[in-house]
């Protein structure tokens, strides 16, 4: 044998994972954030995306033929998020993109993912109203995800809300859309604040919380340092009013220990939800990557969904050819941990809600579930 | 009241991120950029105490042993080739808190650590309760504040660093150990920034990034101080009140970068800042 | 005298050659950027696109510090606004080919604009290198977080996307992309190498000599900013058309330092090294980054570090080491040559004294360092001014080319009180300052220096280094006397400590000054080189009737040639007589011998 070939080979497995020669796989391209601010989270939606691979591989692969993941950084922004794509669409020439990523690196991807005319199945939540032909979101939207924290904490008597954020498109977009819901349900926005992604000073916005009569206060922050930062100083100062937080993860939650504690969250995952079909997953979960698993999430959840989804678009399709699959991906469906789910309204998907309540040891109990929730009006052109 | 204690906690809280760097602005003329990441390196050493079980107070000596002999290290290997290129030695410390914010990052990885309180719980005074490690903080400000008075006006290192900031050439010429006051002087300054990490970590999240947003501030505010501490904590006090003033009655967006802004327009007024207080 | 002095190569022929060259490599780039997309797959047309729009922001970064001394982290900010502006016209406007075109000009305009008011915050008398820094961190950081602030009107977080730019494809946008690159490389070769762009170096070397050769040094960094601020925003138009979306992290500082590690890695001063070094880290980092982000960025970090002590001007300084020699080792080619010009400016006769002196008072808070000076001084005298050490002698030059410096009194120039001046303001009413320890511009070669002395009398050329230097005769006659026309293509780093004395003399004759002073001119001389200066400085009072103030502690030198004599004592005029008068009188021997009974 000749050297090239032997390496060429030796490469073609390893990529392959050895299961099946790599000629022929589907490819299934994951730019996500394993630097920069999302990098956090990205571990998570790794993880669970490998799951889902390695559970359809074991199970013949789709129409024969393995899937294999080519992960790819984009830093979280817009600038890596390009590369990535660049990479993934015309280097690698992935047959599908699945991915959790901010909005900046959506938004970035875009263009290229027209351009290379691939499918794009985005998997995070985020703030709304992204369309374009070749974008499917199997994650929740504000309309989703708002109405069941707020109308929770008007059961419990609050009418003064408070709104925190931090000042990006998701924060003031959640926040938006949490006031006019909160004013159209009778309640009364007593204040509205937002601090810069990278402040960490909430001293004021505290100390004007304090001061506003508030009954609950309602926040938006950008995950990971500033929800730890701004729950860090709440508590330092003395708030204990209903606290609902629109973008803590369970893992954060963990990372700070006793101070989140009572903060409420909606999600469509939590890992308590009790079904037989996410019991299935978190085994599968612990028994593939033991002391590695990255606590399963509301990020990483839909990334094990989407990759379901793309197998039964392909399948039903009968090819991986982009129009084809893209034709049939809204009439797809996958009951998953978070039961089942079809991306089938304007590009988005209605979807069961949780509602959430952090203990002292980090976990979430769901304190209220919210069936099939509609996400409304996303893209009605599509 | 609040408002006042807002200010003047803010100030400390300020003062405390920004006396390493000024330490080392002061005596050495060389900006040290990777400020930030000593910050960070402190925090983790909070994390380690944690990790290990150990009462989380211990991580402030931790932190300021860790920080010292880090920033010894610094100064021999990067920072001494570059006294005669201030510009070059921004530049190499930005790089350094590159690499010392990836290194941080493998080992222990992108996540938000967790720490335990060094204090928790409120303070009850005229009718409002306020946080009581703010009000700490301010007392910790003021300890590192007459800690430097006395480690200048009282010890032969501090008058040695006066020497020095007065006229460096003269001092050699008085055979002064010129060399090893700058060593001294830059592990003192890394130490603090150090500890200052640690104090922070009730604050802010512990993360490898967290340092890079108190970067821009403390340089400002150095910048307006020049090498007094009596300086800096005026600087402090002003900048510090006008960002929080500036977040209560008109945005905390404003507020935000109010301290950047104010101190560059101040620069551009009076070339010497504050130094004169 | 000899119009043409003897040369050992047609200095012509050397600019043609390097022209030749320059034309040689613009084409070939050119041929690769145009041809290029045919040999490249579309992932590595697509990356190079980009990075060849870096590029041209590395090239802005390098001339603001790698030539002229400027560290920025700015220029992410102008490129973003310049990208924003396109990308926020054509979204909430509308796309035509006239919509692209009015964006093209704001996008250039806009950063512009900005540029001179940062220009403006950043550059002033007094001003300080690190605050200049500090602003150009500060603005990408204001910049940003409005961005972030303005909603649906700028996207915020997620940027801009969506709207409709110039209609080129992939292949397109590389070939657009590298011709910009191109173009601005080849005028940035050009520019850096004429008789202007010589004046960047200048002031990065010796911005204080600048001033005092009457250059308006923040005048011309404050153009420069605002120029590179609108390549930047041509750069920025061209990377929102070709990308279709802007994001805040466009213009943030974090991007300004990377352009400032790229071109450190490539090599600044160099223009070539930092597009080489932002081509191929760009490149590199977008085909290895995706799979190990963290340790990327860490050997990149460490490499910055490394290559900032040890190799401060980068990868492409190293490899021109290797190659090539370096510039000043072999006078390959002679200077230019010289012209003799019979002088042009301030030949206005004046009425009364040149320099008039009135109560002049300078003062340290409590304590004067001078006190009550009164002294005028005629066209052709040449007058000492000496004294024992902490007289006030330094003192008093100082006040006399920089209007801010005295505490009180009336300092009138030409008639005119310099109150308030800044020194090119004074240099420019006849006045030339020679300093104490040489003043003069290390990395530039004897006829640079010379011609950064006429640059503020006549413009210097954009586009050429000119092969024609004109000088002042007694200019000319100085260099002729000390033998630097010989070496007029030699670095003034290998100079020696006298040759270096008579250039910056040289220099401040051709400024074709009324008035010249100097501190101390023969300090360090030898016997030879010090009787040559006397001669030099007779003639120029005697018979081209100049004033001249003289700073010396050699009186026997002062006696050979002075006019008259003034003597300080303890920030005190207490003696201004003839020679004569003046050393025989018993207060400068008491002086003198150290006693302090005056």
């Amino acid at each position: 044998m000749k050297i090239p070939s032997l390496l060429a080979t030796m490469t073609s497995v390893m990529l392959a994972g050895g299961a099946f020669a790599a000629d022929d796989a589907i490819r299934i391209g994951v730019p996500v954030g394993l630097s920069g601010a999302n990098s956090v989270v990205a571990p998570s939606v790794v993880q669970s995306a490998e799951l889902a691979v390695e559970e359809i591989n074991a199970a013949g692969g789709v129409l024969g033929r393995p899937l294999e993941l080519v992960i790819a950084d984009d830093a979280s922004g817009a600038a890596g998020a390009q590369k990535a794509f660049d990479s993934l669409v015309f280097q690698k020439e992935v047959d599908v993109l699945i991915s959790m990523e901010t909005s900046a690196a959506r938004n970035a991807g875009l263009p290229i993912v027209s351009k290379g005319k691939v499918p794009y199945i985005y998997t995070s939540f985020y703030e709304g109203r992204s369309c374009n032909p070749y974008l499917f979101v199997d994650a929740w939207v504000p309309e989703q995800q708002v109405p069941p924290i707020v109308d929770y904490l008007k059961a419990e008597g609050a009418k003064k809300y408070f709104l925190i954020g931090s000042d990006y498109a998701f924060g003031r977009g959640m926040l938006e859309f949490a006031r006019s819901y909160v004013e159209s349900t009778g309640g009364e926005v007593v204040g509205e604040e937002y601090l810069p992604m990278d402040g960490t000073d909430w001293t004021a916005i505290i100390s004007k919380l304090k001061a506003s009569g508030a009954e609950a206060m309602i926040t938006s922050t950008a995950g990971g340092a500033p929800n730890v930062t701004l729950t860090k100083q709440l508590r330092g100062a003395g708030v204990d009013l209903p606290y609902a937080n629109l973008a803590v993860d369970e893992g954060t939650a963990k990372s700070m220990g006793a101070d989140a504690a009572g903060i409420l969250i909606s999600a469509s995952y939590v890992t308590g939800i009790d079904s037989a079909e996410n019991k299935a997953f978190l085994d599968a979960m612990t028994a593939k990557f033991g002391d590695e698993l990255r606590t399963p999430n509301d990020l990483s959840v839909p990334q094990y969904e989407a990759v379901y989804l793309y197998k039964a678009a392909v399948e039903k399709a009968g090819s991986t050819d982009a129009k084809a699959v893209l034709d049939v991906l809204d009439e797809v469906s996958f009951t998953g941990p978070r039961g089942s789910i079809q991306m089938s309204k304007q590009h988005h998907a209605p979807l069961t809600m949780y509602l959430g309540q952090v203990q002292e040891d980090g976990s979430v109990v769901v304190v209220e579930t919210f069936k099939d929730v509609d996400p409304g009006e996303q893209c009605p052109k599509l | 009241m609040t408002l006042l204690l807002d200010i003047v906690t803010t100030a400390a809280i300020l003062f405390i991120v920004s006396a390493g760097l000024l330490a080392i602005f002061g005596v050495l003329e060389i900006v040290n950029f990777a400020h930030g990441a000593w910050l960070t390196v402190g925090a983790y050493c909070a994390v380690v105490t944690g990790g290990l079980g150990l009462n989380p107070w211990l991580a402030l000596p931790l932190a300021f042993v860790t920080g010292a002999v880090l920033g010894g290290v610094t100064e021999r290997l990067i920072v001494r080739p570059l006294y005669a290129r201030p510009l070059d030695a921004i530049l190499a410390t930005w790089g350094l808190g590159i690499v010392i914010g990836q290194l941080i990052t493998l080992w222990f990885g992108r996540d938000v650590q967790f720490t335990e309180n060094l204090l928790s719980g409120t303070f009850h005074m005229f009718g409002t309760s306020y946080s009581i490690y703010r009000i700490f903080a301010l007392a910790a400000a003021v300890a590192i504040g007459l800690g430097f008075a006395f480690l200048l006006e009282g010890t032969r290192l501090g008058l040695s660093a006066r020497a020095i900031i007065m006229n460096e050439a003269l001092a050699r010429a008085l055979g002064l150990d010129t060399t090893r006051v700058r060593l001294v002087t830059f592990m003192i300054g890394t130490g603090l920034t150090a500890l200052a990490g640690v104090l922070l970590t009730p604050l802010t999240s512990v993360d490898p990034t967290m340092g890079v947003s108190w970067l821009i501030g403390s340089f400002m505010l150095v910048m307006v101080a020049g090498s007094s501490f009596g300086a800096l904590a005026v600087a402090c006090l002003v900048f510090g009140g006008a960002q929080v003033l500036v977040s209560t009655f008109i945005s905390p967006i404003l507020g935000g970068i109010t301290v950047a802004v104010l101190c560059a327009l101040v620069l551009r007024i009076s070339s010497k800042g504050f130094a004169r207080v | 005298m000899s119009d043409t002095l003897a040369t050992s190569l047609p200095r012509s022929a050397a600019v043609r050659r390097r022209a030749a060259i320059l034309g040689v490599l613009a084409v070939a780039a050119l041929a690769l950027v145009i041809f290029g997309p045919m040999f490249l797959d579309r992932f590595s047309v697509n990356v190079l696109t980009r990075s060849m729009i870096y590029a041209i922001l590395a090239i802005t970064v390098d001339l603001l510090w790698g030539f002229t001394g400027i560290l920025t982290f700015g220029q992410a900010a102008f490129f973003g606004i310049g990208a924003y502006a396109t990308a926020m016209l054509l979204t909430h406007i509308g796309s035509s080919p006239t919509l692209i075109g009015v964006a093209l000009v704001l996008a250039i305009l806009v950063p512009v604009v900005l540029g001179v008011i940062v220009g403006w915050l950043s550059f002033y008398y007094g001003s300080t290198p690190i605050y200049a820094t500090v602003i150009s961190l500060v603005f990408p950081i204001v910049v940003t977080q409005l961005i972030y602030s303005g909603g649906t009107l700028t996207g915020s977080s997620s940027g801009m996307v969506g709207y409709f730019g110039l209609p080129f494809g992939l292949e397109g946008f590389f070939r657009l992309s590298g011709i910009s690159l191109v173009i601005v490389a080849v005028g940035a070769l050009i520019f850096v190498r004429s008789d202007s762009g010589r004046i960047l170096t200048a002031i990065r070397d010796n911005e204080t000599r600048c001033a005092y050769l009457g250059l308006n040094t923040q005048r011309i960094k404050i153009l420069l900013t605002a120029v590179l601020a609108g390549v930047a925003g041509l750069a920025g138009f061209l990377y929102a058309n070709a990308s279709g979306v802007v994001a805040p992290e466009n213009t943030s500082f974090v991007f300004g330092t990377e352009l400032v590690v790229w071109t450190a890695l490539g090599g600044r001063g160099t223009v070539l090294g930092p597009v080489l070094g932002t081509i191929g880290i760009d490149y590199l980092s977008a085909n290895l980054s995706g799979e190990l982000p963290f340790l990327w960025q860490l050997i990149i970090g460490a490499l910055f570090v490394v290559m900032i002590i040890f190799l401060p001007n980068g990868l492409a300084a190293l490899v021109s080491r290797l190659t090539r020699r370096g510039r000043g080792e072999v006078v390959a080619e002679a200077g230019p040559v010289l012209v003799p010009e019979a002088p042009l400016h301030h030949m206005t006769a004046v009425d009364g004294p040149l320099l008039s002196i009135d109560k002049l008072e300078k003062s340290y808070g409590s304590q004067k360092v001078l006190e009550d000076i009164t002294l005028d001084v005629a066209p052709g005298e040449l007058v000492s001014l000496v004294g024992p050490n902490g007289a006030g002698k330094t003192t008093m030059m100082r006040c006399l080319t920089d209007g801010k410096e005295s505490s009180g009194g009336v300092i009138r120039i030409a008639g005119q009180n310099i109150a308030g001046m800044v020194p090119n303001q004074i240099v420019a009413l006849g006045v030339g300052r020679k300093f104490q320890v040489a003043s003069v511009f290390e990395s530039l070669t004897v006829s640079e220096c010379l011609r950064m002395a006429r640059a503020a009398l006549e413009a210097p050329s954009f586009v050429s280094a000119s092969d024609k230097l004109r000088l002042p005769s007694a200019a000319i006659e100085i260099l002729q006397l000390t033998g630097l026309d010989k070496l007029l293509s030699t670095e003034v780093s290998l100079l020696s400590h006298g040759q270096k004395q008579s250039l910056e003399l040289a220099m401040v004759v051709a400024l074709e000054p009324r008035m010249i002073l100097l501190d101390e001119p023969t300090a360090g001389l030898t016997k030879a080189e010090r009787t040559t200066i006397g001669t030099i400085l007779k003639k120029l009072t005697n018979e081209l009737g100049f004033a001249a103030i003289l700073v010396e502690h050699d009186l026997d030198f002062v006696r050979d040639i002075s006019s008259r004599i003034v003597v300080l004592h303890q920030g005190r005029l207490v003696l201004d007589g003839s020679v004569d008068e003046v050393v025989n009188s018993d207060i400068v021997k008491t002086i003198y011998s150290g006693g302090e009974h005056v």
